[in-house]
């Protein structure tokens, strides 16, 4: 019962962070910043993103950096390519795992 | 041989179907990330019922893990509830950026779209909303959105709970940490429109890695900061301060 309490109470917290500016007139951000709210989405996707990119499985080295950075490349290149998340995904993820494969053929894992 | 226009109806049906044709993609690259969620939930003595209940309660999967994991330690519910607060802290930026968006909406209709707004339907509703041909009539932007975070609402549990009874079951050998990254990554590019979204972007991931290492998941909200303030700096540097050009103009609009 305790563990379900917390878990409600942690949805509780989570909805708060989410609705606190979206409920009333006099909760706003700072009239200063509002005009930086549209980098909010690129900061925090970014800060999401990157560090997957630079260190797939928790480990930042050549072999594993490499084939994620190449595939991430791929990924962009063919999403403004074709404007299609499905592809830009199915691409980088077959790049990205052709190039583990081959630093594990040659060795250099 | 001219064709009609499409009458509001048709528009927001075809946002709602937008919406969840969008949010399908989001969940389909979630795949290995709410497997491995659901099958280290399993591995916790924390019962099944409580970690799956997790995912539409809390609907954060970074902040499910951390809390159950705590309750798995012993840990007591007020430093459960704490630690997801500031895990979860990120979610502010996302309140406050839409807000400008949703002006028009009611605050029961606020309120409710507040429930779904975790990672990925925050980006979904960002790009849709920030698009250059608008964000379309409010009942569109209402079926977008809602269509968007229910799809990614019951994907995201139906993920998570097929990985607490099945995850055991997933190869080792099928390597998928990559997903997630690369599926923000693309969540990412549309937002980025000029120098001051590039730098925030490029210096909130950089700063999110090095910071990798904060108890947490501090790491990410550190970089976002970071990558906020970077942004802020070039945007000082080359924007002009016309109040009436910035987006965010729309925050004056009133409340419903």
């Amino acid at each position: 019962m305790g563990d379900l309490l917390a878990i409600v109470l942690s949805g509780v917290v989570t909805y708060v962070t989410r609705v606190i500016f979206l409920i009333s007139k006099r909760l706003r951000p700072p009239q200063r910043t509002l005009r930086y709210l549209p980098l909010v989405g690129p900061a925090v996707l970014g800060a999401i993103a990157v560090p997957g990119i630079l260190a797939p499985r928790e480990v930042f080295s050549l072999p594993e950096t490499i084939p994620a950075v190449v595939a991430a490349l791929v990924t962009f290149a063919l999403f403004r390519w074709t404007k299609q998340i499905v592809v830009g995904l199915v691409g980088g993820l077959l790049v990205w795992w052709g190039l583990l494969w081959a630093v594990a053929a040659l060795g250099w894992a | 041989m001219s064709t009609a226009p499409p009458t509001d109806r048709e528009r927001t049906r075809s946002a709602v179907l937008q919406g969840i044709r969008d949010a399908v993609m989001i969940v389909l690259g979630y795949i290995p990330f709410g497997l491995a969620a659901g099958a280290a939930m399993a591995q916790t003595d924390v019962g099944p019922a409580v970690s799956i209940a997790s995912s539409p309660i809390v609907f954060a999967g970074a902040a499910q893990l951390v809390a159950i994991q705590l309750l798995d330690s012993g840990a007591g519910i007020a430093l459960v509830v704490a630690t997801v607060l500031i895990v979860n802290a990120r979610h502010l930026l996302y309140s406050a950026s839409l807000e400008p968006h949703l002006a028009g909406w009611t605050r029961g209709q606020r309120m409710a779209g507040a429930f779904l707004l975790a990672d990925p339907v925050y980006a979904l509703a960002i790009t849709r909303f920030e698009r250059a041909e608008g964000a379309g009539s409010r009942a569109e932007q209402l079926g977008y959105y809602f269509a968007a975070g229910l799809t990614c609402l019951v994907g995201w549990t139906g993920l998570t709970t097929l990985g607490v009874f099945l995850g055991g079951f997933i190869p080792g050998w099928v390597p998928l940490e990559l997903a997630i990254p690369l599926t923000f990554l693309l969540l990412v590019l549309p937002l980025i429109k000029d120098s001051a979204g590039l730098v925030a972007a490029a210096v909130g991931g950089l700063a999110a890695f090095l910071a990798h290492g904060l108890p947490f998941g501090m790491g990410l909200l550190v970089g976002a900061l970071v990558g906020l303030i970077a942004g802020g700096v070039v945007l000082a540097r080359t924007a002009p301060r016309d109040p009436d050009a910035a987006p965010d103009a729309r925050a004056e609009v009133g409340h419903g």
